[in-house]
Order: structure tokens, then sequence, then C-alpha cells
């Protein structure tokens, strides 16, 4: 499957739905979406989007929060997994797009990469729904269950993606995504408005 | 406590963070407290995140961690909360800071390798002030008989104020 397989669908049945990018699927979302509830996580604290993501999903628990993580950035954090599960965000839905490299560095391999199952460490931790894909059509044809939580706990989906070529990403003019063309600062401010938080 | 109430009034919403035993008591309050809601992380650098998200979804969160966990999490703090100018209070408890006392030394050392290395010293108490100086984090010192609640109001107050992570440095127990 590649990043595009996976990501065309969410981007298709995707509505309200906050989404928290980071590293590689960060300029690959910005392609498919310009949504305002979009936040890249880039240019921004290494391997920290799914505890961000966290702390917006508890802040708002009637929004579905998306986070599209790598495998790399998930090594970095693996601790956010029981913080999740220890939280019980039944609201945040986590991605792993597991490409087995660090693809904007230049393809270098994670670490124990390709053994490592995500998807068994999510299940270990205590994740209570855990998907696991690898062909694009199983994935497309779930993507609907997956964004259907329910109050069980929060989802964790282990999805096996093709190495791309992403660069590295920057905050500037020259990106496409108009989440990638101001400051985080910027981003934050203009999110906060539209989840209504400056007036909480 | 003090320091709940104070929390309270002053409408924190979550207080994320890991405790040691300066925190602890304060961590042992918060299990299922009603209206601030306790977040323990498995790491300090998760805090910041977490806080930052929180903010960004409209809560009012304020980390406490140790000095130690701080010098962990430098990147985190940089890369959240101070890139989103998010106004987040930090209670950063001070390991080593009796130690300093009983040494005759402050934070204004030069800070040598041999007094790094020194087996009577707790390098985290000399390198904590100087590291929240380099990273752009203003910072209140509390210690001896200064009011830890009186300080961690005026350092919530203060975020607020200039929108930005403010810290204070606590050198004694919460009351």
């Amino acid at each position: 499957m590649t990043t595009a397989q996976l990501l065309d669908p969410l981007a298709r049945h995707r509505t309200d739905e906050v989404v928290v990018t980071t590293m590689s699927p960060t300029r690959a979302w910005g392609r498919l979406s310009d949504h305002d509830l979009d936040f890249a996580s880039a240019d921004s604290a290494m391997g920290h989007a799914a505890d961000l993501a966290l702390g917006i999903a508890l802040a708002r628990p009637d929004r579905i929060v998306i986070c599209l993580n790598g495998d790399g950035s998930m090594l970095m954090s693996l601790g956010t997994l029981a913080t999740i599960v220890g939280c019980g965000a039944a609201n945040l839905v986590l991605f792993v797009l597991d490409n087995g490299v660090f693809e904007i560095t230049g393809g270098q391999p994670v670490p124990a990469a390709p053994e490592i199952d995500y998807a068994a460490l999510a299940e270990a931790v205590g994740f209570p729904r855990v998907f696991r894909f690898d062909e694009p059509r199983a994935y497309a044809q779930a993507v609907p269950d997956v964004l259907t939580v329910s109050g069980a706990g929060p989802t964790f989906v282990h999805a096996r993606v093709e190495p791309g070529a992403e660069g590295p990403i920057e905050r500037s003019e020259s990106e496409a995504a108009r989440y990638l063309r101001c400051s985080l600062a910027e981003w934050a401010r203009s999110f906060r408005a539209v989840l209504g938080a400056e007036r909480a | 406590m003090e320091t709940l109430r104070a929390l309270m009034a002053e409408e924190v919403t979550h207080v994320v963070g890991l405790p040691d035993n300066t925190l602890g008591p304060l961590f042992d309050l918060l299990l299922g407290h009603e209206t601030v809601t306790l977040v323990t992380v498995t790491r300090e650098g998760e805090a910041f995140a977490v806080a930052s998200g929180l903010w960004l979804g409209g809560a009012s969160p304020l980390v406490a961690i140790q000095n130690t966990g701080l010098l962990e999490a430098g990147d985190s703090l940089r890369g959240t909360a101070l890139r989103m100018a998010a106004p987040i209070p930090i209670i950063v408890s001070g390991r080593g800071y009796a130690k300093m006392r009983r040494a005759a030394l402050t934070p204004d050392e030069d800070r040598t390798l041999d007094l790094l290395t020194r087996a009577e010293v707790d390098s985290a108490a000399l390198l904590t002030e100087p590291t929240l100086d380099a990273w752009g984090v203003p910072y209140l010192h509390c210690d001896g008989e200064a009011d830890p609640a009186a300080a961690i109001v005026e350092t919530i107050r203060a975020a607020r104020v200039h929108e930005r992570p403010t810290a204070v440095v606590l050198a004694r127990a919460l009351t």
C-alpha cells in the first residue's frame, strides 16, 4: 500500500474530525486536504505528535481526533501508547504509517524494522480497538468502521506502507499546504479559533 | 492543600506531569478529582505535548514535573508550547537544591567540570535555572519561607498575561 492509498480514503470520509500530522505524512496529507482543523506537528517537537493529539482529544471529547504518525516518530515516544490508554481517550484514532524508514532524511532504516509489530504493541498496552492493514482495498472498505469510534477506548491503526520520497518539511511560502505556510503559533491561534477554544 | 485550592481558583482544568516526592501529595489529591483532571505521563517530554494539545482544544493545563524531567523534555517544550506561544504554567520541583544550599552554592556558579562532578553536589539543581534562561522560559524561584501556592498563582497569571510558557522552580515543599 502506498501512502496515497492510505490517505485518499481517509480524506474522502473525513468531515469535521481534527487531523494531526507529522513528518512525511504532513506534506502528503496537505496535497489532499485544506481543512481548518488540520494541524501539522511539523517543524516541531520530534516524536510528539501522538501526545499532542491526545491533548486535543482530552480537551474536546465532542470531536474525533485522528493522528497520522510515522513509525520512527512513534518509536521516539513509545510510552505515549501507555499514556493514551491510561487516559482512555475514546475519541482518538492513532495511525502509525509503518514504512520502515526515516523517509524525510533519505530513507535510512528505522531500528528493528520490519520486525516490529506495532499492532501487537498497541494490544499489549491495552488499546481496545486495533486494526492492521497492508492491502489498500481492504483498508479502503474498513475506513468508515475505523472512524466510527465507540466508548470502548482509543483506536490504533497499524498501516504498512511503502517508503515514499518526501523531503524535509519546512514552514515557508514554498509549501503547498496552507498549514505549512505560516508559523506554528499563527496556525495554533487560527486552529483554536475554529475550534471555539478562544471562548473557553 | 493550598496548592490545589489555588489551581481551582485559577480555573486550571488539567495537571499534566510525573510525580516526585515534592509533587506526590498533589498528585495523590488529584486522583479522581472532580474539577482538575490529572494526566500522568510516562516521560516529561510528553507533558508539554499533551498540555499544548489541551490548550489547542480550549483547556487550561498546568505542567508539574521534576527538574530532572525538565532537562529531558527540552525539545518537546521548545517544539510545542514555546513554538505555539501557549500560556502553559510549569511547576518544576527542584531536586538537589538542599544539597546546593549545604554546599553554599547557587545556580550562578561557573559550571566547571569539577563542580558538575562533585559527589556532594546534585548537578540537576545547578543546571535547572540556567537551562530555563537558555530556553527562553521566564521563571520564579520559590524557596525558604516563600509561599508556594502564591508563587504558583503568580506563575499561572504571568503565563496568561505574557502568552508564553512560564515556570516556577520549587526549592521547597508544597503546602
